[in-house]
């Protein structure tokens, strides 16, 4: 069956509507089939999994604490290993909240030793299943139900494909819900290696960004169309390989679509901007490509 | 257990045992998406309403026949459109707001040109015989048109054509060289293949006319405007003073008249640049001189274009105010005009300059300034309470019989594609008159209006598939241009001007079949779903259920949430989002 025919994902769910997340997990199962065991820490995910005894997902999964998807996958793995069995991929799906903040030091542990298995990370930049707060994954310049009014978030982003690579894991690469055919290259890819592989999927969240729902994939590929979140790979901490190079847009165009940008002077998106030009500008170095 | 790891008790492991399609997620929903297909604006731009974007999505796949026979069910003549028509899709086409527009008659001359090729022979929906003959006077295009879609109707068709060979203004008025006679005759030996007989030879006079009332059950006219329109100054009855149309028929009749020296064509409509550049073909110097300004022609942009790049020299704002005989050539005295304020259609206003005119010394004059009916009687009666006037055609019930007035007759635009369209509203307008008398007429055709303007559709008549489309034209701003590219459009290949010079060769080569379907693809499909899939695709509830058979889409409202993402990513808009519960 063609990977994208395949439906791992089921109706049903509780995600709510438009929900980038889901759209990210439905996309990441067509590719990576059904010989899989995930991980799911607590994160929105958690819940649209479906309660007890549903699922809304068609292979394994363990529910872990909040800063154990490192760990739990490390233990999946072994004992699988024991049993003999090297097929089933093991995956954690994990949000920004439990992979930049509070996961990272069982994540950061885990592709220390080099386990093998693939961690997931789908972003919409905020603790989103507890109602809004901020993480380190939370952009400059964003509304959170801890950053609010004019005590918006004035600190930048953390970078964590660049923390993965400083790992120098086998692999790490971004991917966005706009992009299907990337993001399940990337994940086909990622399967095929051995070790340890990191894929940030960038996901909007209607609910937490306040932007109508069909805006969802429109506003992620705006994303990448503004070089807020570049598509990229790379290969064993080093080899850098940029996957879509943008026309000119200007950042405004996407934070002017979402309300939780809204109280944002030109001046403050003048900022952005060219912190944006410069991370992208880096990029480019570190990739050894010109603008 | 062999692993070694002992565990005291059995570990407890909660296992899912359903999956959470239990759980109707459709009860969230407040909007509610649906497939709704839309008109695309260059179709409502087509005077006969081609259904173009489903021709490109045809053509990009491959499906050069089905592409083909698309047209054919609304335009009998995509090989002379695709050349002669001066293309108002293009102009409104929503790609033209992106990069440029998709090249649309390129297109549909491919299709025609592939066609003949392989020998296609098109299937087409046909009704049943009614057992009512039409007879049609005239085998211009509006004649053909009608006498194509009488027998699609079910309708047994004669076709009467004062000439030698048939065709009308497409045989004998457009020079070769924009529409070769192999050509058309291949368009007319298709429509004689589906059952039309063509009589030429047969003038029609006007007691011959009144005979044909009693042997059919409806009559259509129409024979063109052949007689040319005096200008109404002196000397234009000297010789060396000639009459545009007649030079035009009698070159494609095989005549090569001479044309040495310099020759003035007066008028600046599309027979003035035909003359002008069939002249420099055959040697002579062209000076095309008309009263306004040349944006003001009424030719064909490319036409003029092409002509100025034969060397014909176009000199305006000069009305003639007389013509004389001396030394053997002709002098044409030309009164010098200018623009003031704007006539009613628009146009700027030409008064006299001054009392100045100028002479010109020339070999010859051609009159082409506007033909009128070759006899009176081919005019429509004036409107009554027994005749319909539509918006392309004339039907009167005065005596007896119907009698349909088609193509320039009605009086409307002047060009191909327009009687084409005449010929087809007027068989629509006799079939319902014969199916539900004179009160259906208006309501019928209405209902097959493609988008808001006057075209029409022959497939929505005959109830088929494009029935279902919403008649909102789609506008560039509900295109989702994300998901295209920019594509330059195909350069046309032609032959070089100097190589145009020397002979009536046809200037416009064709294309490959790669090239056509690459131009095809830069279609946008505007209105129409191609099957992309996006919607399917981005459903974050999985559901869009794709029917396996058929390959149509549908939505699982069972469990779609009305999120409105398929709505928004089909490029194409064929898809609406409305309130739930509404209409
Ligand atoms: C140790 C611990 N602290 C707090 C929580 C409550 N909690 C559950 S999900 C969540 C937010 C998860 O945020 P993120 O990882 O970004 O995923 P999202 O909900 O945004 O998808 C929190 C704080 C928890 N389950 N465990
Ligand atoms: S893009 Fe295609 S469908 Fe749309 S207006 Fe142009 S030719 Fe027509
Ligand atoms: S998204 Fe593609 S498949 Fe779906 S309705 Fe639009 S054109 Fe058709
Ligand atoms: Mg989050």
């Amino acid at each position: 069956m063609e990977a994208a025919d395949r439906e791992l994902m089921c109706s049903g769910h509780v995600g709510c509507p438009g929900c980038g997340a889901t759209i990210a997990m439905r996309f990441f199962l067509k590719a990576l089939g059904e010989k899989a065991v995930m991980v799911l820490p607590a994160c929105c995910w958690s819940v649209i999994a479906g309660p007890f005894p549903q699922s809304s997902i068609k292979i394994p999964v363990i529910h872990a604490a909040f800063e154990t998807g490192g760990a739990t996958a490390t233990g999946v793995r072994a004992a699988l290993d024991m049993r003999g069995d090297t097929e089933t991929t093991v995956v954690t799906w994990a949000g920004d909240g439990g992979t930049f903040d509070i996961g990272f030091q069982a994540l950061s542990g885990a592709v220390e030793r080099n386990e093998d298995f693939i961690y997931v990370c789908y972003d919409n930049e905020a603790y989103m299943n507890t109602g809004i707060q901020r993480s380190s994954s939370t952009p400059y310049g964003a509304w959170t139900t801890t950053t609010t009014g004019s005590d918006w978030k004035k600190l930048r982003k953390k970078n964590i494909v660049e923390a993965l690579v400083a790992h120098r894991i086998p692999y790490a690469a971004t991917a966005n819900i706009a992009f299907p055919e990337d993001l399940m290259r990337k994940v086909k890819k990622a399967k095929a290696v051995k070790g340890s592989r990191f894929i940030h999927v960038f996901a909007s969240c209607p609910t937490g960004w306040r932007i109508p729902s069909e805006m969802s994939v429109k506003i992620a590929r705006m994303a990448v169309q503004t070089n807020i979140f570049p598509l990229y790979e790379v290969e064993d901490g080093v080899r850098y390989t940029i996957n879509y190079k943008p026309r000119e847009y200007l950042v405004r165009e996407y934070f002017k679509l979402q309300g939780r940008f809204r109280h944002l002077s030109d001046a403050d998106l003048d900022a952005i901007q060219e912190m944006v030009d410069e991370d992208w500008h880096l990029l480019l170095r570190k990739a050894g490509e010109r603008a | 257990m062999d692993s070694g790891v002992a565990f005291k008790r059995r570990l407890y492991m909660p296992r899912t045992s359903m999956t959470t399609e239990g759980n109707r997620t459709g009860s969230w929903r407040f909007l509610r998406p649906r497939y709704e297909e839309k008109t695309s604006p260059c179709s409502a731009a087509c005077p006969v309403g081609e259904d173009i974007p489903r021709v490109e999505m045809l053509v990009t796949q491959g499906a050069f026949k089905e592409a083909w026979e698309t047209i054919l069910l609304e335009n009998p003549l995509p090989g002379v459109c695709g050349r002669v028509c001066f293309h108002p899709c293009e102009g409104k086409c929503n790609r033209k707001d992106f990069d440029t527009p998709v090249a649309i008659h390129t297109l549909e001359r491919f299709l025609s040109d592939t066609a003949f090729r392989n020998e296609t022979k098109p299937v087409l929906p046909r009704r049943p015989p009614t057992g009512k003959r039409v007879a049609v006077v005239g085998s211009g295009p509006a004649g053909l048109s009608a006498a194509w879609f009488l027998t699609i109707l079910g309708y047994e068709c004669d076709v009467l054509e004062a000439m030698e060979e048939a065709g009308g203004l497409l045989r004998w008025g457009i020079p070769e060289y924009r529409l070769p006679r192999s050509e058309l005759q291949r368009e007319i030996g298709r429509i004689v293949d589906e059952g039309v007989r063509i009589h030429t030879g047969e003038r029609v006079k006007k007691e011959r006319f009144e005979e044909l009332r009693t042997r059919y059950d409806a009559l259509l006219l129409g024979c063109g405007l052949w007689k040319n329109r005096p200008l109404g100054i002196s000397g234009e009855d000297v010789p060396g003073v000639e009459d545009g149309l007649t030079f035009l028929r009698r070159v494609r009749g095989g005549e090569r008249p001479a044309v040495g020296g310099v020759n003035a064509i007066i008028g600046g409509g599309n027979t003035a640049v035909d003359v002008a550049r069939s002249v420099v073909r055959l040697g002579g110097e062209a000076v095309i001189v008309y009263r306004r300004r040349r944006e003001d022609m009424p030719a064909f942009f490319e036409e003029i274009e092409g002509a100025l790049e034969e060397g014909v020299e176009i000199k305006e704002l000069l009305a003639p105010s007389s013509i004389a005989a001396r030394n053997g050539g002709l002098v044409l005295t030309l009164r010098r005009m200018m623009i003031e304020g704007k006539d009613k259609d628009g146009r700027g206003r030409i008064v006299p300059a001054g009392t100045e005119t100028l002479s010109l010394e020339v070999a010859r004059v051609f009159v082409a300034t506007g033909a009128d009916t070759a006899e009176t009687w081919h005019l429509p009666p004036a409107g009554n309470d027994k005749t319909i006037r539509l918006s392309r055609c004339l039907l009167s019930f005065e005596e007896g019989v119907p009698v349909a007035y088609v193509g320039d007759l009605a009086g409307g635009d002047l060009n191909v594609t327009a009687a084409i369209a005449s010929g087809k509203e007027a068989v629509m307008a006799l079939d319902s008159y014969f199916k539900g008398g004179c009160g259906t007429i208006l309501e019928d055709l209405s209902s097959c209006r493609v988008g808001d303007g006057t075209s029409l559709s022959m497939e929505i008549y005959l109830g088929g598939a494009r029935k279902a489309r919403s008649r909102h034209v789609v506008t560039y701003e509900e295109i989702n241009t994300d998901y295209f590219s920019f594509e330059p459009r195909i350069t046309q290949p032609r032959l070089l001007p100097d190589e145009r010079r020397l002979s009536f060769d046809e200037i416009e080569m064709k294309l490959s079949a790669g090239t056509a379907m690459r131009e095809a693809g830069r279609c946008f499909n505007c209105g129409i779903c191609n099957g992309c899939d996006n919607c399917w695709l981005y459903c974050p509830d999985v559901a869009v259920i794709r029917q396996r058979r058929s390959g149509e889409r549908l939505i699982d409202y069972n469990y779609c949430k009305g999120c409105g993402l398929c709505v928004v990513e089909c490029p194409r808009n064929a898809m609406a989002l409305e309130e739930e519960g509404g209409s």
